[in-house]
């Protein structure tokens, strides 16, 4: 009896565990198909790996001979972009061009409280010395979070290389906002500009939100904040925090000088310049007295004040799908005297789309 | 002498005394383990087991709380399907320049088509698309169907269907994309008012709209090239894609012309979006407002341009280029960077221009090279416009009433034959067979006077000359020949042998 029972026992826990491993895939398999959780996902999901870069897909078993790619319908009809982008489900897309990585950047973007399932990532880094170390670092942080806890993975992280066609020596500021080299470097900057938005836009996103890597600290609710305000481009302030030496306290100022409302001497002035050249804001040499919408900042004024504006910069922006669908893109060229972001808003303007800043409503900007 | 070596029963093993070195003890007893060791080892495995079960049953009614068990092997046991899902993507954009020779280094290609009401052509397209010679599966099919009233949509999802469900791997696609999106345009498509000047630049701002959202939409990194290609295009060759790409140039258009009805020309140029810009259209450029839109083909604005599609010579180098300012969107082959930097189909008016006009000029802006290949041609399907309808009608019309007046034409000749064929039939026979008799006696007769009748014939030819004149002052005088033939006919009966001239003269002579 005894030695009866001491040769059956390995059989039946192999048998046993086969029936285990049964049951497991029995169970599981079965609770993918079932649960309604998962088929919401499945809508925002690819089923190949060539589908738009703002949905993720299915990977492929390498054991599985290859399928054809299935015909996929997009309804674009039922892209919306209403006031409450939450409730509706909108798809956002977060797009920066990034020089060099800052972790408080990072931070702040996982603090968005918006729904991090319908938001897409897209950064487009140049092919450089800097920008090797900024890739290395926002490779670190992306495959963290999105293998971290599911509540702060996003949908889908698209990251692109490329050469700069001008490329600086170097990203210091000082070097960087000298004049002679605005032209060139906004051109460069807005091709990576265009060359993320229209690789990483996809059918299913309502909106893009323009986020530059230096800016460290927004509202949480950033998104629905400026979603609220149901416009087709929407500009928060961009301001700095600092440490003012003469009142020994911190304090804040503006930065960015973009966001403006165009003045007669500006287009006096544009009305006597060749066909490409460009008007700049922020620089003594071209005084153009357009009204800027840094200088506006009330710091007991109405928070939700919003003012119609002519020009706009992309440290922060949130702009409708639709206006880059109809072809609002930023002009690497002189466009009406006018280049990237502030081109932007003169081409969507052109498109019949306007607009619109919140002077009151600030982000601010990494401190060099 | 008996040695009893082996007399115990022993087998033949030397034996060196009791337990030495191979002696064997099967008898004794061994216990296995101890009681209470065993004991733990039961009370374990059972407390695995309810382990198992616990966590079994944890997973299955909580999928949230299953551990990642990374991907490979073990990741059948993993949560859903969520560590299968790739959510980041590295792509370098460098390799997607595009290269001359762009189906060696697999490069992929997105092949854009708007369509509108285009179920018509769509087995055409689909024919087109099944015979192209670039490798398949690096073709990635995008279109954007808007504001269709027919079957579009269905017909077109079929067709993919099928397409993707080709037995011959080789002939399946990459990405497939269906767009729908309405914009609610008003414009018919109807060639007619397709092409009329007044609507012109309103329906070309729609169209650049719609080529936007559907270029917006799927556009990939992985792409090196882009293709626009029309539907209603008739004939094209099938290495169309590698004949464009092998110019290496960031944009290329070749001609477009389309057949013709013979009583139209036999041919005609097409597309007359594909020019070079000259001063003249430079100069009404300036005098125009900001948002008007320059369109080409209209004498509305005569802007002398050099057009792509003038300069074809049906024997010229096909491979010869031409730089072009404006570029025109039935096929065009352009780099994916061109559209990655910005350029796209402008729904305002650019530099005075609009859609695929306006393209080649932003194209031109951001310094990128456009060419135009004048003797390469492709064709574009003819729709007759509401003119040639007309005229087709008109033709149709004349056409008929030809044909009537013919028909009763013979219908009267049949009536006049129908009455000759009786008198044949019967009548005339007898004649004939009177005649005949009597042509038989007047021979016997003719034998006899050989004289006579030389001189007869003398007569009968000098009649016959007289007759012959008279004769050509009556055929002027139509109406009457008819009842003369008759005459004719019978007259002929009567002496047919022996006046052997011809036919109308006899009866005059007679």
């Amino acid at each position: 009896m005894v030695k009866g029972s001491r040769g059956m026992n390995p059989i039946t826990f192999v048998l046993a565990g086969i029936l285990c491993i049964g049951f497991f895939i029995f169970f599981f398999s079965s609770s993918d198909a079932s649960s309604p959780a998962t088929d919401r996902q499945k809508s925002g999901t690819a089923a190949s790996v060539l589908s738009p870069p703002s949905l993720p897909f299915r990977k492929a078993k390498s054991n599985e001979p290859q399928a054809a790619p299935p015909v996929v319908h997009y309804y674009m009809n039922n892209v919306t972009n209403s006031r409450t982008p939450v409730e509706n489900s909108e798809t956002v897309l977060i797009l920066t061009p990034l020089a060099r990585f800052y972790q408080e950047y990072w931070d702040n973007l996982l603090k968005l409280s918006y729904p991090h399932d319908l938001i897409s990532l897209g950064f487009i880094i140049p092919k450089t010395k800097e920008g090797n170390l900024a890739y290395t670092a926002l490779q670190t942080q992306v495959t963290k979070t999105q293998s971290g806890p599911k509540s702060k993975r996003f949908a889908s992280v698209t990251i692109l290389r490329q050469d700069t066609e001008n490329p600086l020596q170097s990203q210091l500021e000082s070097e960087r906002h000298k004049m002679e080299n605005q032209k060139a470097r906004r051109a460069a900057m807005a091709k990576a500009r265009n060359s993320l938005l229209f690789t990483t836009l996809g059918p299913t996103t309502s909106w893009v939100l323009w986020m530059d890597a230096d800016i460290i600290e927004t509202q949480p609710t950033l998104i629905q904040d400026l979603a609220a305000y149901d416009v087709p481009i929407i500009a928060p302030n961009c301001f700095q925090r600092y440490y003012n030496e003469e009142e020994k306290r911190n304090d804040i100022r503006e930065y960015d000088y973009n966001n403006w409302i165009d003045s007669p001497t500006a287009k006096e002035l544009a009305a006597k310049m060749g066909k490409d050249d460009i008007l700049l804001e922020g620089y003594a040499e071209m005084p153009t007295y357009r009204s800027l919408m840094a200088k506006m900042y009330d710091k007991s004024g109405d928070p939700g004040a919003k003012v119609k504006l002519d020009g706009v910069g992309g440290a922060t922006l949130l702009v409708k799908a639709e206006v880059h669908r109809d072809g609002a893109m930023f002009p690497p060229f002189a466009f009406y005297h006018l280049i990237e972001t502030e081109g932007f808003a003169k081409m969507a303007n052109r498109l019949n789309w306007e607009s619109f800043g919140l002077p009151n409503y600030l982000v601010y900007h990494y401190n060099e | 002498m008996h040695r009893h070596a082996y007399s115990n029963g022993q087998a033949a093993y030397p034996s060196l005394g009791g337990n030495g070195t191979f002696s064997i003890e099967p008898h004794k007893f061994q216990p296995r383990s101890q009681p209470a060791l065993r004991r733990r080892r039961q009370l374990i495995q059972r407390l695995l087991l309810v382990c198992s079960v616990f966590f079994t049953a944890l997973f299955f009614f909580f999928p949230d709380l299953r551990p990642n068990l990374g991907s490979g092997p073990l990741s059948y046991l993993t949560a859903s399907e969520d560590s299968q899902l790739e959510t980041v993507r590295y792509y370098d954009l460098n390799n997607v320049q595009g290269t001359a020779r762009g189906w060696e280094r697999e490069e992929r290609i997105l092949l854009c088509a708007p369509l509108r009401d285009a179920a018509l052509h769509l087995p055409m397209f689909f024919s087109h698309l099944k015979n192209l010679t670039y490798p398949h599966n690096l073709i990635d099919l995008a279109f954007l169907v808007g504001d269709s009233k027919d079957d579009t949509i269905t017909l077109l999802t079929k067709n993919l269907n099928d397409l993707q469900a080709d037995p011959t791997p080789k002939q399946r696609f990459g990405e497939i994309s269906i767009m729908e999106k309405n914009f609610g345009q008003k414009v018919n498509q109807d060639v007619e008012s397709r092409h009329g000047f007044a609507a012109q630049a309103g329906r070309r701002k729609s169209m650049a709209q719609a080529r936007n959202w559907l270029l917006s939409a799927a556009l990939r990194p992985t792409h090196s090239w882009v293709y626009w290609r029309d539907v209603d295009v008739e004939t094209a060759p099938f290495t169309i894609l590698e004949d464009l790409m092998r110019h290496n140039k960031d944009v290329i258009v070749p001609n477009v012309w389309r057949p013709l009805p013979d009583w139209l020309g036999g041919e005609q140029p097409y597309d007359l979006n594909s020019w070079q810009e000259s001063e003249t259209a430079l100069a009404l450029a300036d005098t125009l407002d900001e948002d008007a839109v320059i369109v080409e083909g209209y004498a509305e604005y005569a802007t002398w341009r050099p057009h792509l599609a003038y300069l074809r010579d049906p024997y010229g180098d096909p491979d010869m280029e031409m730089e072009i300012d404006g570029v025109g969107g039935v096929s065009i082959l352009a780099k994916a960077k061109v559209f990655r930097s910005g350029v796209h189909f402008p729904a305002f008016s650019f530099e005075k221009h609009a859609e695929t006009e306006g393209f080649g000029k932003m194209a031109k802006r951001m310094k990128f090279s456009v060419v135009g290949l004048p003797h390469y041609t492709i064709w574009h399907l003819y729709e007759p416009s509401v003119d040639d309808i007309r005229h087709m009608e008109e033709m149709d019309k004349e056409r008929k009433a030809k044909e009537a007046e013919e028909a009763a034409k013979k219908e009267r000749m049949d009536k006049i034959k129908d009455q000759f064929d009786v008198s044949k039939s019967t009548d005339w026979e007898k004649e004939k067979a009177e005649v005949q008799d009597l042509v038989q006696k007047a021979k016997n007769e003719a034998k006899k006077e050989k004289d006579e009748q030389k001189q007869k014939a003398d007569e009968t030819k000098e009649e016959a000359e007289k007759v012959a004149e008279k004769k050509e002052e009556e055929v002027k005088a139509a109406p009457v020949v008819q009842k003369k033939d008759e005459n004719v006919h019978e007259a002929r009966g009567e002496d047919e042998k022996s006046k052997p001239q011809p036919v109308q003269p006899q009866n005059e002579a007679a």
